[in-house]
Formats: C-alpha cells, structure tokens, sequence
C-alpha cells in the first residue's frame, strides 16, 4: 500500500469501526481545527471591519457550497441551479421573519427548510436523468425561480426586493461586522460538523456509492431514487441556509442577486477545492472569495504603473474568476484539497515522494 | 527585480501614508457608477461629469479651503455590490455625501442612509425618494436623506401625459386616447407606472396593460407587436437609452407608425438617435436642463470642464452630471458658512433652497427647491422633442409643463 498523507504514524492502529470513522483523520488535525476555531473566535477583536466582512462572505458561501459538494462531490450529480435555492432561503428568511414575526435566528433554519422544500421539488427530474441532462433540468429550476423571486410581489417584494433584519437575541441585536460574525461562524461550525457527519454515516456511504457505481449501489440494495432526491434536498438545505445568513447581512435581498452567475461561482468553488472533500469546500470557498479582492490589490498597485489598468479593474475581477476555474481544471483537477495533501505528504514523506 | 519590487513597494506605502495623512482635511464623497453594466451608456457622461466637476471645484478652492475627496466605485448596476460598497465606505472611508447612481440601489439604500445619516445625491430621479416624512399615503418608505437634481420620473411622465392630451385634441383625435406603459419588471421603470398610468386615467386615457420589454438590449419583434396589436396612442418608454434603441429599431422594422412614443429622461440623447436613426423621429421626452445649443452664461461652465478634461462629443446627460455636483457644492457651501459639514448640516442646507441655481450655472440647471417636508425639486418640465430631419437632427422644445405641488403626489 502507498504511503500518503493520510498514512497512520507508526504504533497508532484502531480497534474499533468506531474509531476508524472519525471526523477528523488523526488527533493532530483534531487538534489543528480546534486552534483554528478558537484563532477565528478572537478573530474579530484583532482585525478590522473589512477582513471580517470577507469571513463573512466566507462562511454563508461554504455553506452553501458545501450543500453543493455533498450533491455533486459525493452523490455524483449535477447542480447548476444552486444560486436558485441560495435565493430561495434568503428571501424565505427574510419573508419570515417580515411577515410572521419570527425571529431571525429561527428564520434562517426554517428558511433553509423552505429551501430544501423546493430543493426536494427540484431534484424530482433527478429521479429520470442524469448528466448534462441533469443540468439542463437544474437550469430550468435557476431560471423559473429567478422568475418567480422578480414577479412574487408578497414573497420577495418583486423588482423592489425585500429588507432583512439583523438578528436579535434576548435583546442584543447583531448589526456590526463583528457580532454578526459570530452568528455565522456558530451556523458554518454547526453545519460542517453535520456535513463531514453525514458524509461518514450510512445515508453518506450511499451517496457516495451512487456516485461511483449505481448499478452496484441499485443492486446492493440502496434506493436510487430516495438517495438522488435527498441528496438535492440536503443540497437546498444547506444553500438555504448560506442564503439567509447571506440576506441577513446585507440587510437587503433582491432578485438579481441570485442569477445563473451565482450557480457557476458556487460550481467553481467546489471544483477548485475539491470534489466530494469537506476542508476543499472551504479551501475552495476562501480561494474564490478571496480572488477578487487580490485582484482589486494587484491592479492597483499595477495600475499606477500602467494608467489604462485601473479602468478596467472589474472586467479584469470577471475574468480572473473564469481564468481561475479554467487553470484549476487543467493543473489541478483535484482542487486545492488534493494540492494541500500533496504538501502534507512532500513533508511527510521526505525524501521518498511516493 | 528583487530589488525593484521592494523599491515599488516602498513607493506604495508612502504615497498610502501620505494620502492618509491629507485625508483629514479633505471632505469625504463617496460616487457610486455603472461603467460596466447594463446602463453604462449613461452612467458614463454623467459619472465622468460629476468626476470632471469635483476637480474642477478642487481646483478652484474647494469648500471653504477644503477639497473634497472623491471615492468612486463600479457596481455595474448590481445592488448587492452597491450595498457591500456602502458598507464598507461607512466602516472605513465615511463619506458624508455620496453621488448615487440607479434606482435599485438608491431606493434600496434610503433605509441606510437615513440611518447612518448621510446625504445621498442619486441619478435617479425615482418618485419614491420625495417624500422625507413619510407623510404621503403612496409613501412606502420615508427617504428624509434623499435628494436629486432632476424632475421625478412620474413628474416627467406626467409632463408627458399631459402634452399628449393637448397633442390629441390637436390632432383631432376622437375618444379617448389609448395609452400603454412599456418598461422592464425593474425598480427604475416601474418607479413612475403607477403614479403615470393613475394620472393618465384622471385626464380621460384609456390605460392599457402594460408592455414588459427588458433592459437589456435584444430583440424586441414580439413586444412591438403586442403594441401594434394594442392600438396604443401613446406609448411611454421607461427602460434607459441602451434597450430603447433596440426598441426602436424592432418596432420601426415591425411598422408601428400609429404610436407616438414617448421615454423618460434616461431614455433618449444623442447616442440613441445615432444608433436607431429615422426610427427616432418624432419621439418626445424631457430634459433636465438646458441642451447643448444653449447660449445661456452657465453653458460655458461646461464647455471649461470638458475642455480641462479632454471629452468631446458628451450626451445631454453630462450637463445634469455638471449641475448635481455644483449643488452639492453649493449646498456645503452653505453648511460649512454655519458650521461644520456633516450628512445633517447638508441636508439642512439643501432644505432650505428655494428656486435655487448655482451661480456659474445660470440658465442651464432647472431651478429646485426642498424643503423639510417635500424633496420633490423641480415641478417644472420642459418637454422636447426630436426631428429626424433626413439626418439633420434637431430637438424642438414643445412646452413648459408645470405641475402642481399636490401633497399626496409626493412618494410615487
């Protein structure tokens, strides 16, 4: 057997499934993650307002994009209407807590509710169809959705949109970057946890035997048609999810913000991490979040050397995404997670590299 | 290259340094421009107008000895990124003033402004941003920190409503007159449909269902066809200048010739009858200024600017890009004679204009007025319109519509 990353150190061996099926692959990541949570809990008191906005966008985006790697990492299928259901849980969430009342630390699970509703609605086609058919089928949900957030006038307020408060809890209303912080990092936590939790258990080894081989899955006993369905339903839940943190936020949501556009960055996120990883998604995520920001940084400080450049700095912002995407494909088709284990293992592993 | 790297760096951290240490006197405006989406056309000439008359201003005293600080950014007509932008200027730059754009932000923005307290210059001329105490029964929403140079979209379209009836009897057209509102499903068209098509049915229209064309350009066969199948007298024309060439054009090809079209201020300049050609003649509109065959004092103003700045060959909207800046001068102006200049003290300035115009700009801004109660600037409207003369295009001033001060006009 090949040595890797993942490789157990001499003298550590489990003695139960229990044990072999944990979370995190050693204590030492364990331990790893931990630190890295509690650096991002005193995150907020140490940097200023506009890296915590970038956390932010972060967090609501890896979740979502993690609903997105669970459909199309580990179930195998194909989503090109995730930004759909991203809109769905944002206006829900705003929607409920408008309409009814509720407060908004209760409207975002319920919104990510509605949106697995409509997820689950959405991936009936999956049933039939799978591939570029699929995405076809997926791209007519992102289309009749973004219809439906533009005429709905009770739902989403129509072309006008619709307000999203900030959170409150007993009393204490979250209106800064910073304390709004904490709210996201509690539901990304949350979230991950269920995720790599599912992934591990035994709906996550179905998914992930649909994915390699569902003949075998189908003849193993595993119900195609349960699993692809939940799988988009999971799916929705998560961007649901993602889009009421995002709503909350910006303390505004409409319609145009969920468009075809948003679907591919969530695609192209989830390919530059990382198929079917966890810690990908949000490598991935950071990566393409990141991105734009690095390049506002670049051309800047380029453009004062060649005047023309900083006109058109946000053409360059678009075109660095696509680029991004299209050279991950070709160096890396693994993602970034495949690239980060290479690195451990280089380490690891010197001077053999096999 | 090492070397020069760190020297590049070092270079960049200084100039950084400096500009922060200038920035304390300096008054913070913040801009918001769509260079790069779908109403770039226009957004261009007006945001570079209101660039080119910062610096001009800059150079020629400042307020009160002090420059104003301009931060623009392209948000290519996408709220969210117009919401993340204002967020980040309230955390770090802190303008007291921002230069706005579309309706969408501005009117999604109005909430926040209200709150934070800054004063906020929009592009668009929305009815929904006149009330400021919410006091109107159409009011969905108080805007008390929003203000624009410009007659309200539903007032122009009311202009509008109301040189059409003249023109009906005019023509000697018998009944009633049919009209229909063509617009995307967007803040920016819908913002006067309600108050125009209400107005319309007052002066004895026949208001037919509204046409939904979208704001980008494409082909527009199918709507032209409804219009031509519609029977529509009038036709109001509420997306901007780029999607109204690609109307015309359809609907000069599908042979719509019993309609008279009308638009919105955005909706026609020079650029349109440029593109579209013989398929403009006739259309009447309303300018929010003088044009550029004007030989008022104030229209050298603007030719120094443009000239200080390189442009030839700017639409109609630079001029209403030249006038928003100069009253934003005048009004912190006014708040720094009484004190300091904040969001309150220039609101406060703007509410106490009355028929005001800046003084260089004499003969080319409108007059506006605001008060504590009515943002509503101008009720006056000049209705154009444009002869496509084989080629000669001319714009004909039609009539001075002046519309009354009505209380429950105000906030649509």
């Amino acid at each position: 057997m090949a040595l890797s990353a993942d490789s157990m150190r001499c003298g550590e061996f489990r003695t139960s499934y229990k044990a072999d099926t944990t979370i995190f692959p050693t204590p030492r990541s364990r331990n790893f993650a931990l630190a890295g949570l509690l650096a991002l809990l005193v995150a907020p008191f140490i940097f200023d307002s506009y890296v915590v906005s970038l956390l932010i966008q972060i967090g609501y985006y890896a979740i979502a994009a993690l609903g997105l790697n669970i459909l199309v990492g580990s179930t195998g299928q194909i989503s090109i209407g995730h930004g759909a259901f991203f809109g769905v849980g944002a206006f829900g969430s705003a929607w409920l807590s408008n309409s009814f009342g509720i407060p908004v630390i209760l409207a975002i699970p319920l919104a990510g509710v509605m949106a697995s509703a409509v997820g689950l609605v959405a991936g009936i086609p999956a049933l039939r169809i799978k591939g570029l058919y699929l995405a076809i089928a997926t791209l007519a949900a992102q289309f009749i959705l973004e219809d439906i957030f533009s005429r709905a006038v009770w739902f989403t307020g129509g072309p006008a949109g619709s307000m999203a408060s900030e959170p409150s809890i007993f009393g204490y209303i979250f209106n800064s970057d910073q304390s709004y912080f904490y709210i996201v990092l509690f539901f990304l936590v949350v979230m991950f946890l269920a995720g790599a939790n599912m992934l591990r258990s035994r709906d996550g080894r179905a998914f992930v035997a649909v994915r390699d081989h569902y003949l075998s899955a189908e003849i193993m006993g595993i119900n195609l048609a349960k699993y692809r369905v939940l799988s988009f339903g999971v799916a929705a839940f998560y961007a649901g999810i993602g889009g009421a943190l995002f709503a909350h936020y910006l303390g505004y949501v409409s319609a145009e913000s969920f468009t075809l556009m948003l679907s591919i960055q969530l695609l192209g996120m989830i390919i530059i991490g990382g198929l079917g990883s966890v810690m990908g998604t949000l490598l991935g995520v950071t990566f393409m979040v990141l991105l734009p920001e690095v390049m506002d940084m670049a051309v800047g400080a380029v453009g004062d050397v060649i005047p023309g450049l900083a006109e058109g700095s946000s053409y360059l912002k678009q075109m660095a995404i696509g680029l991004a995407i299209v050279l991950f494909l070709i160096f890396e088709p693994d993602g970034l997670a495949h690239r980060w284990k290479q690195i451990k293992a280089y380490w690891k592993l010197y001077p053999f590299s096999y | 290259m090492t070397h020069k790297l760190n020297v590049c760096v070092g270079l960049a951290a200084f100039i950084g340094s400096v500009t922060i240490a200038m920035a304390a006197e300096t008054i913070p405006v913040g801009q918001l421009v769509d260079y790069t989406g779908p109403t770039a056309d226009i957004s261009t000439p007006y945001g570079h107008a209101v660039q080119d008359s910062i610096g001009y201003i800059n150079d020629n005293g400042g307020i009160d000895g002090r420059k104003i600080e301009l931060k623009t950014s392209d948000y290519s007509y996408q709220v969210p990124r117009a919401i993340a932008t204002y967020k980040s200027w309230v955390s770090g730059f802190k303008p007291v003033l921002i230069q706005g754009w579309g309706t969408g932000d501005t009117e999604a923005l109005s909430g926040f402004v209200a709150k934070d307290k800054i004063v906020y210059m929009s592009a668009s001329y929305s009815g929904h941003l006149t009330d400021p105490t919410g006091k109107s029964p159409h009011t969905k929403r108080p805007a008390p920190y929003n203000f624009f140079y410009g007659p309200t979209y539903s007032d122009g379209c009311r202009a509008l409503i109301e040189w059409a009836k003249g023109d009906w009897a005019k023509k000697g057209g018998e009944g009633a007159p049919a009209f229909v509102h063509m617009g995307d499903n967007h803040p920016m068209p819908e913002a006067p449909r309600a108050a125009c098509e209400s107005y319309a049915k007052d002066l004895g229209f026949e208001v037919l269902p509204p046409i939904r064309y979208s704001m980008a350009p494409g082909d527009f066969k199918s709507q032209c066809l409804s219009l031509k199948q519609s029977g529509a007298d009038y036709a109001f024309m509420g997306n901007t200048t780029g999607s109204n060439i690609s109307l015309l054009n359809s609907c000069d090809t599908v042979g719509v010739d019993e309609t008279q079209f009308m638009t919105m201020v955005w909706g026609f300049d020079e650029n349109v009858v440029k593109s579209a050609g013989e398929a403009t003649d006739g259309i009447v509109w309303p300018v929010g200024s003088a044009l550029w065959d004007s030989e008022a004092p104030g229209m050298n103003l603007i030719h120094e600017i443009m000239a200080e700045n390189g442009r030839t060959g700017e639409t109609l909207h630079y001029i209403r890009g030249v006038c928003s800046a100069f009253y934003m001068r005048d009004a912190m102006t006014m708040a720094a004679a009484k004190g300091d200049i904040t969001g309150p003290t220039i609101k406060a300035a703007f509410e106490t204009m009355t028929n005001h115009v800046p003084t260089e700009l004499e003969g080319v801004c409108l007059p506006h007025s605001w008060t504590h109660e009515n943002h509503r600037g101008t009720v006056n409207i000049r209705v154009y319109q444009s002869h496509w003369n084989n080629g000669d295009n001319t714009f004909e001033f039609l009539t001075m519509v002046e519309l009354p001060r009505r209380d429950d006009w105000l906030g649509w």
